[in-house]
């Protein structure tokens, strides 16, 4: 808990068993306890804070919510009730209500630095930016300390930075800074660092790039001490966005001397030195030199000074850094971009490749270095670069299976790096399927080797050898990673969450990596570990948005002025992340699939979980992919590469899809409050008129849910195919060719208005959605397997569309059943018996009939899937095709799941069914 | 054939080739945060020049100087499988201890598992030695007490006797170690 104030004040003695309470998570007792104190000292207000937070604690919120509005109208100035409610408040979300409790009590207390600072704080934890500019020169004029002066420059500045306006910010918020910053400097009251650091950050927001180097260059600039080579990098920066090219080449080229691997120097070392040659640039009259030292204008100087760099590498007795060497390969590439025939001097990119592989060869990173550079070699040289490359393989002798295996870990990580090579050069892709399975049986065997030291068949050899990998590195997550795609795309979940978890994914991961798992698991029918996985990931976005504030104000605190704005983009980001609008919508959907009308109606699901059809909370314009698409390591050639526009499309794809997840749960959620509507007999004007605004949100609803799928039939159209180790494909294609209810959803949601006619207005469910998910999930045929994992998908979708059919046809029923029991009392009045039922009800039952028929059908279906997918004899598989028993083992089990999950479901709703009649 | 920059808050959606190793811990936000705010100069991170993060450091500066105890802490070094035996972790060490030279730090200190032989001798090549043992430093995820630590030292120029360094001979507690 907060700090409890001095010692020797007697209520601190009386609160303190209360707050141990509070910490030892003894809510109950903290409640007993203040409510005994209490009654002693009727006037001791911070016990009734604190009997709050034990309320907010568990769970009574609006008890707690107004116990602290009794403390906090009487603008309590003693610091243990402040510091509670404070806490209170956080832990309620209310941050802007800590900000007018210290209003309050500036305002009686006016000269308290420490409530001032408060004051700050708490605007800061709600971006009040104007408000803590204020704050901060307050707080200055109470207590002239820097940092206070300083919050408020750094307000201004992200008064700019948020400015809807970029005007207002460049002539009044950051004109404003930059003078308030300028007098402290004429008054020689510059103290620390970060004052320096937010004088330079405000000028480069104002491209006032001149005067920023005249800061960094001056005695201002001797106070940048903390960052390694924080003035350089500086400087650079700004020689960059002058297009200083002679200083900035001269920088570089001292930097490098210094540092001959830091790669960016030798990028913006070339960036400039071409610069300055297309300008025919000229070293000026003698006395003029750069300020930065001596500046490289030729093609033959920097072609020295790389060759320079290169050599001081092989005189070295230590470690050769591969930065030179590297750096040899880049002027080449960028010489034979311009078209330079000077790149002869620095010798043939096959030679210096095939040396560089000499020296560096046995390091893992000999791939992703020799990767970029790839291209300088014309495809006639591959082969041969293949083959000098193999020359400096130590294998031994080839034994009878015709392969040779390197004799230490070097020679095989040497060996691994030209199988890499090969792999990248496309060698491997042009091997015919001969080439192709000898090549794997090579690299199997090496495997093997190396252990002493590791067509839907081969899918199922991966995997064992995956599996056989794993249970001798059990802890790489390569392989990991590996298996966990393979058994996605087997359609075989369950094997997939030990997999993950075995991981250790934690936090942002499940940002970055958490759609491995939502992606596959509800599409795939395993709802339970679907809605634990949304779980995880809810769970890390909903702490984030309170726990960024904190420091967002320690950044202030510590003067790391340049990490607000960073803090504030980063919190924004998570915000706006694709995967959590996704696990978001999804969690909502799956329980409603699961458990809407089972425990709860529909109705009471989507109050509980707060949705509001009229509300859209995706911010559809700024969706940010966080998705980590290249966690699997790829050794493809170029054109088989996850590529910009794959992430586009990607994107692209999963974003309609969520439009169309999103709408559905939208119009779930307002039939559920139409069916909520009480009958036109009793209904009076204002009722009807709820009823059409509800019944319009439908319509609008609707609309969108067309053109949503419009788009997504565009899209489906393109086929995009993705890298195999890139991103999954999104539901979208087989929800469409599914015949799921998604595709026809004007035909599914009634119009409100029409309800006479809705029955025949109603599709039942078509039955040849139910035969397109029959067929083997899993077969066996002449000792090999096949699996059809596109089956289950296609029942899930059939499941969801069951759920919503049922939905529907109980608003119908409820719209309905008033509708019948009039007709009986006529009926029973006019005694005429030959009057028969209207259209209207017949047409109904007669639905609801069929539907019965259908789901009755289904289940039948998963029934016999569960008893021949039981029935397989697995054992019979031979172990030389590849096959994995306890893989095998696992596919079944996890398929046996997900039938039976979505067989429990299809019985629910089956009982539900029963309660339909009118 | 690495640039070696400043970590930002957008590395944190990169970081997984390094994370997803099983002795690198991935931290809560607040925990990265708190180091961007307090120390931003000691949180640095290499990256090649694909684009791939190689590897990271990240350390602070605390203790008392009127006790000579301030000095530059090694939190968490990592380095992916990818970018390993090529010296990063030295330099990025290396420029940790330049930091808290500047600070005037008189030692650099990190915690290590006692098994992690790897770590332990590449840090006493680095010139670390072990100053004491911490018991059950680490922990399991269920919270059960997983293994002990090494805390080894090394002294920076302004510990001119070399004092802080000494070792202790007798294990110590987690709770007992500031």
């Amino acid at each position: 808990m907060a700090a409890r104030g001095h010692v020797q004040d007697p209520n601190d003695r009386r609160l303190r068993p209360i707050y141990d309470y509070l910490d030892n998570g003894n809510n109950k007792m903290a409640i007993q306890q203040a409510d005994k104190l209490l009654k002693k000292h009727k006037d001791l207000h911070c016990a009734k804070v604190l009997k709050a937070i034990g309320l907010q604690r568990t769970g009574k919120q609006d008890e707690a919510f107004s116990l602290a509005q009794e403390v906090a109208t009487l603008e309590p100035t003693d610091d243990n009730s402040l510091q509670a409610l404070t806490i209170l408040y956080r832990e309620m979300h209310h941050p802007e209500l800590v900000t007018k409790l210290y209003e309050a009590a500036v305002k009686k207390v006016p000269l308290s630095e420490e409530y001032h600072s408060h004051l700050f704080m708490a605007y800061a934890r709600v971006g009040e930016y104007k408000k803590m500019q204020q704050a901060g020169m307050a707080l200055y004029k109470i207590v002239p300390k820097n940092p206070y002066y300083f919050w408020s420059v750094m307000s201004l500045v992200m008064q700019a930075i948020s400015a809807q306006d970029e005007k207002l910010a460049q002539t009044m918020f950051l004109p404003l800074a930059e003078r308030m910053v300028e007098k402290m400097v004429k008054e020689e009251k510059i103290e620390a660092e970060a004052e320096v650091q937010l004088y330079f950050m405000i000028l480069e927001r104002l491209g006032k790039c001149v005067e920023a180097l005249d800061v960094v260059r001056g005695p201002l600039g001797e106070k940048l001490t903390s960052e390694l080579r924080s003035r350089e990098n500086k400087c650079m920066m700004m020689y960059q966005r002058l297009q200083l090219w002679p200083e900035c080449n001269a920088l570089s080229y001292k930097l490098l001397l210094k540092n001959p691997d830091d790669w960016q120097f030798y990028l913006s070392y070339f960036d400039s030195l071409f610069h300055l040659m297309d300008k025919s640039w000229s070293q000026p009259e003698e006395g003029e030199h750069c300020v930065e030292g001596p500046v490289q204008t030729t093609v033959t100087e920097a072609v020295k000074f790389v060759v320079d760099r290169m050599e001081e590498q092989d005189k070295k007795e230590s470690r050769p850094l591969r930065g030179p060497y590297l750096a040899c390969l880049e002027l080449i590439h960028r010489l034979r971009q311009r078209g330079c025939p000077d790149e002869k001097e620095l010798g043939d990119p096959l030679e210096l490749m095939v040396q560089f592989f000499g020296k560096f060869g046995d390091k893992p990173c000999c791939i992703t270095d020799l990767k970029i550079y790839l291209h300088l070699l014309p495809p006639e040289q591959r082969s041969q670069f293949k083959k000098r490359l193999g020359e400096l393989v130590p294998l031994g002798e080839a034994g009878e299976d015709g392969f040779g295996f390197p004799g230490d870990t070097k020679a095989l990580q040497r060996h691994l790096c030209v199988c890499q090579l090969s792999r990248a050069l496309g060698l491997q892709h042009a091997l015919d399927t001969e080439g192709k399975l000898r090549l794997i049986t090579e690299l199997k065997a090496h495997y093997h080797h190396g252990l002493q030291f590791g067509d839907e068949n081969m899918l199922w050899q991966c995997l064992g050898v995956l599996e056989e990998g794993l249970s001798f590195s059990p802890s790489n997550a390569q392989f990991k990673l590996l298996l966990l795609l393979l058994f996605c795309r087997l359609g075989a979940f369950q094997p997939v969450v030990d997999l993950y978890s075995s991981l250790d994914a934690k936090h942002v991961q499940h940002d970055t990596i958490g759609y491995l798992l939502t992606r596959y698991a509800g599409s795939l029918g395993q709802f339970a570990a679907a809605s634990q996985s949304c779980n995880f990931s809810l769970r890390f976005f909903h702490s984030n948005q309170k726990d960024t504030s904190e420091y967002i104000i320690q950044a202030y605190k510590y003067g790391a002025f340049e990490k607000i704005p960073e803090f504030i983009a980063f919190r924004t980001r998570l915000n706006q992340s694709l995967h959590f609008a996704q696990v978001r919508t999804e969690r909502m959907l799956l329980d409603l699939y699961t458990e809407a009308d089972v425990t709860l109606s529909l109705e009471e699901s989507v109050k509980a979980m707060g949705v509001c059809p009229e509300e859209d909370d995706i911010p559809w314009d700024n969706m940010r992919d966080n998705r980590d698409l290249t966690v699997l390591v790829s050794w493809d050639p170029k054109d088989r590469e996850l590529t910009e526009e794959h992430r586009r499309l990607s994107l692209e794809e999963e974003s309609v899809w969520l439009k169309v997840r999103s709408l559905t749960l939208r119009l779930l959620a307002s039939l559920a409050l139409l069916g909520h509507a009480p009958s036109p007999r009793n209904s009076d004007k204002t009722n009807e008129n709820g009823i059409s605004a509800k019944s319009s949100t439908l319509q609008t609803l609707l609309s969108q849910l067309d053109q949503t799928l419009e788009t997504a039939a565009q899209i489906t159209e393109k086929q995009t195919q993705y890298p195999f180790l890139g991103p999954p494909s999104s539901r979208l294609a087989s929800a469409l060719s599914s015949g799921s209810c998604i595709t026809s959803g004007s035909f599914l949601f009634p119009h409100a208005d029409l309800c006479p006619s809705l029955p025949s207005s109603l599709s039942p469910l078509r039955p040849e959605m139910l035969s397109r998910c029959k067929g083997e999930v899993l077969e066996m045929k002449d000792g090999r397997l096949t699996t059809r994992p596109s089956l289950l998908e296609t029942l899930v979708f059939f499941v969801e569309t069951v759920c919503v059919v049922l939905w529907v046809a109980s608003y119908s029923a409820s719209v309905l059943r008033p509708l019948k029991s009039s007709l009986q009392k006529k009926k029973k009045k006019k005694k005429d018996s030959s009057s028969a039922m209207p259209v209207v009800l017949c047409g109904f039952q007669e639905w609801t009939g069929s539907l019965q028929g259908v789901v009755t059908q289904a289940l039948d279906h998963v029934k016999g899937q569960e008893a021949s997918l039981t029935a397989l004899k697995l054992a019979a598989l031979t172990l030389e095709e590849g096959y994995s028993q306890t893989q095998v083992g696992s596919v079944q089990s996890s398929y046996l799941g997900s039938l039976q999950e979505l067989g429990d479901l299809l019985r629910k709703r089956a009982d539900s069914l029963k309660s339909l009649k009118i | 054939m690495t640039t070696l920059r400043a970590f930002t808050c957008d590395d944190l959606f990169k970081f997984n080739n390094i994370n997803l190793d099983p002795l690198t811990e991935t931290y809560g936000i607040p925990f990265y945060l708190q180091y961007l705010a307090h120390w931003p100069e000691y949180f640095i991170v290499a990256e090649a020049p694909g684009g791939e993060l190689m590897g990271y450091i990240m350390g602070k500066a605390e203790g008392s100087v009127a006790r000579e105890e301030w000095h530059g802490h090694v939190t968490a070094l990592s380095v992916a499988p990818e970018f390993r035996r090529l010296g990063l972790a030295a330099k990025l060490m290396e420029m940790l201890e330049e930091i808290s030279e500047r600070k005037g730090g008189f030692f650099v200190d990190l915690f290590v598992r006692v098994s992690n032989q790897v770590a332990v001798n590449m840090y006493k090549q680095l010139g670390y030695s072990v100053y004491r043992t911490v018991i059950e430093y680490y922990s399991a995820s269920n919270g059960e007490p997983d293994e002990d630590a090494y805390d080894m030292r090394k002294a920076l120029s302004r510990d001119t006797e070399r004092k802080s360094i000494i070792p202790i001979p007798h294990p110590v507690r987690p709770e007992d170690i500031e």
